[in-house]
């Protein structure tokens, strides 16, 4: 009972550890924050319900494959949604109307101190540019470089080599660099 | 930063991080850190959730897989008891089983109440018979020597 009673709370340590990284994972991927909530919701679930007898170190790679998968999930009803809508000619225009912004969704966090100390604009032209990524160099860009994954951990939540890894995050970095130069304000 | 800076970052998967990287990572954890309330409650929601879900399921499969758990202790109990086992388990395979048998008809006879009748007893075919189980003696008789024959 004791095992089962840590096992709870080094779990919930965890989640709340990754949480908020995760759904700005989410965010960006798919610039929509209920639907970023419930993938991050879903992804909690399943490991929780799944995963949660594996050894704590395989957690964080085991939560970002699932994280991931969601992600496309969602991606694929909206494109299989889009396709469909397209052929509706009375309701495409209405919802290319009703169709978010993915900067002006960013933007509606709010300020916060600290968000204006790194400045607004900065932060927007990354997510402009990590949108505009491929899936792939995204995601291994944000797992290594902001979730802080190492290359073995990446390449298993993300469910290819580490030669993959690297080819897709170097060519993020360049993508990126490209667009934003160094970032500096 | 040099494109040669980049390759080594990628081949090493350390920290020699560019300006980029790092303005990036600074950038992406300061707006993960600062969340509006509202998304912070929820994330705290789905959290507690996920843990609910998986204390439920627990009890779930406890309250499946134990009365499943005690039976099988209660079988594995009875095949100690009752299996012979041991140096000697195969060569006295059948006389524990009938002595096993015998000793549940002694303790319903025990347990009955009865007054046990011990007049009439033929304590020497009980002593014949236990000579020739353990081995000992009476063996080498034959059967027809056997009292009461």
């Amino acid at each position: 009972m004791r095992d089962t009673e840590d096992g709870a709370h080094a779990l919930e340590v965890f989640l709340a550890s990754v949480e908020r990284k995760a759904f700005r994972i989410a965010q960006i991927a798919l610039r929509h924050d209920a639907d970023a909530l419930d993938v991050v919701q879903d992804a909690m679930l399943q490991l929780s319900a799944r995963y949660a007898s594996r050894p704590a170190a395989e957690w964080k790679p085991l939560f970002y494959r699932i994280l991931e998968n969601r992600i496309r999930d969602v991606q694929r009803r909206r494109s299989v949604r889009n396709r469909v809508m397209a052929m509706v000619p009375w309701r495409s225009g209405e919802e290319d109307q009703q169709a978010p912004d993915p900067i002006a969704e960013a933007a509606d966090t709010g300020p916060s101190p600290a968000r204006l100390l790194e400045s607004d604009e900065i932060l927007r032209a990354l997510e402009r540019a990590l949108v505009a990524l491929p899936n792939r160099q995204r995601q291994a860009f944000l797992l290594r470089n902001f979730e802080g994954l190492d290359v073995a951990q990446t390449a298993q939540a993300m469910k290819c080599s580490e030669g993959s890894v690297k080819t897709h995050y170097f060519r993020a970095v360049q993508a990126l660099r490209g667009k934003l130069g160094d970032l500096r304000a | 930063m040099s494109a040669g800076m980049d390759e080594a970052v990628v081949t090493s998967g350390q920290a020699t991080d560019s300006a980029l990287e790092q303005r990036a990572r600074a950038l992406l954890t300061g707006s993960a850190e600062n969340l509006p309330g509202p998304v912070r409650s929820r994330l705290t929601q789905a959290r507690h959730a996920a843990l609910a879900a998986r204390h439920a399921r627990m009890r779930y499969r406890l309250q499946r897989w134990l009365p499943a758990g005690a039976a099988a202790a209660a079988a594995l109990a009875l095949l100690v008891v009752f299996v012979p086992h041991g140096r000697h388990a195969q060569a006295n395979a059948v006389i524990p089983l009938i002595n096993n048998v015998a000793g549940v008809d002694e303790i319903e006879l025990l347990s009955s109440g009865m007054p046990l009748n011990t007049d009439d007893v033929d304590y020497d075919f009980y002593e014949w018979a236990v000579a020739s189980a353990d081995g000992t003696g009476g063996m080498h008789e034959s059967a027809t020597n056997a009292p009461g024959t």
